[in-house]
């Protein structure tokens, strides 16, 4: 294939975010991975990330991650197969499954960040 | 013929386990990581809501909690391995086939389970486990 053509058509472009979403989720992740391990050195030498360069890092991670909840979660629909008294689930209802759960985890894991938070 | 039998008969077990890790990767990172993202990364940070890592006590407090380490496990190893099948592809469409072969196959995968090994030798070493 020649260089660039994932340039050519818009749907190639996005299929090509789509696998890129990766890189900055991993980034993030290693980030997380990092202030869990500053706890290691006790109150004294903890300190927490809040410089502009790492909320912008943050917003960039962000889009990405929400580009990639909407694409794998929305693949679902294609891949599960589900049967209820004989009858297959129509993907549609899948898929709002899946966007609930979504929907429920953010919910509670905000609740647990921000409940438990002094 | 009898060789043939146990061709079919054999589970692509390894296939299996890749896949399976593959796609819980994906899931996880799909449910789980927005929230963190824009939690722990955006409105703690600039002080819209307070947030369990801003403060020293809370956030040894929390990272102590077994279920919590078990749950930062699942949260930060598995994308990985889903990060690691999406980038070594994503290099096989941007033009480099090599992504393909078997080193990078260990590089990419391997690349993964050693983030998983430093992410259990950190949540094991970090704060003591503990059910405060």
């Amino acid at each position: 294939m020649p260089r660039g053509w994932w340039l050519r058509q818009r749907h190639y472009f996005l299929y090509i975010v789509r696998e890129f979403t990766a890189l900055p989720l991993a980034l993030w992740l290693l980030w997380l991975l990092f202030e869990i391990h500053r706890a290691a050195g006790g109150p004294k030498h903890f300190y927490a990330s809040g410089s502009l360069a790492f909320i912008a890092f943050s917003v960039i991670c962000l889009g990405f991650a929400l580009y990639h909840s909407y694409t794998f979660l929305s693949l679902a629909g294609v891949i599960i197969n589900i049967k209820v008294a004989g009858k297959p689930v129509p993907s549609r209802i899948i898929v709002l499954s899946q966007f609930a759960a979504w929907f429920a985890a953010s919910i509670l894991i905000a609740a647990v960040l921000i409940g438990f938070a002094r | 013929m009898n060789h043939d039998t146990e061709h079919v008969q054999k589970p692509a077990v390894a296939h299996l386990i890749w896949w399976f890790l593959f796609a819980q990767g994906g899931v996880i990172a799909a449910i789980l990581l927005p929230v963190h993202i824009l939690v722990q990364g955006i409105l703690g940070p600039l002080g819209i809501v307070h947030v369990v890592d801003r403060n020293f006590d809370t956030w040894a407090n929390v990272v102590g909690n077994p279920i919590v380490k078990l749950y930062l496990l699942v949260l930060i190893a598995l994308p990985f391995f889903h990060f690691a099948h999406r980038l070594r592809y994503l290099l096989v469409d941007l033009g480099l086939p090599a992504a393909r072969s078997l080193p990078a196959q260990v590089i990419f995968y391997g690349a993964a389970i050693v983030v998983t090994l430093v992410t259990i030798w950190i949540l094991l070493t970090t704060v003591p486990i503990s059910f405060g």
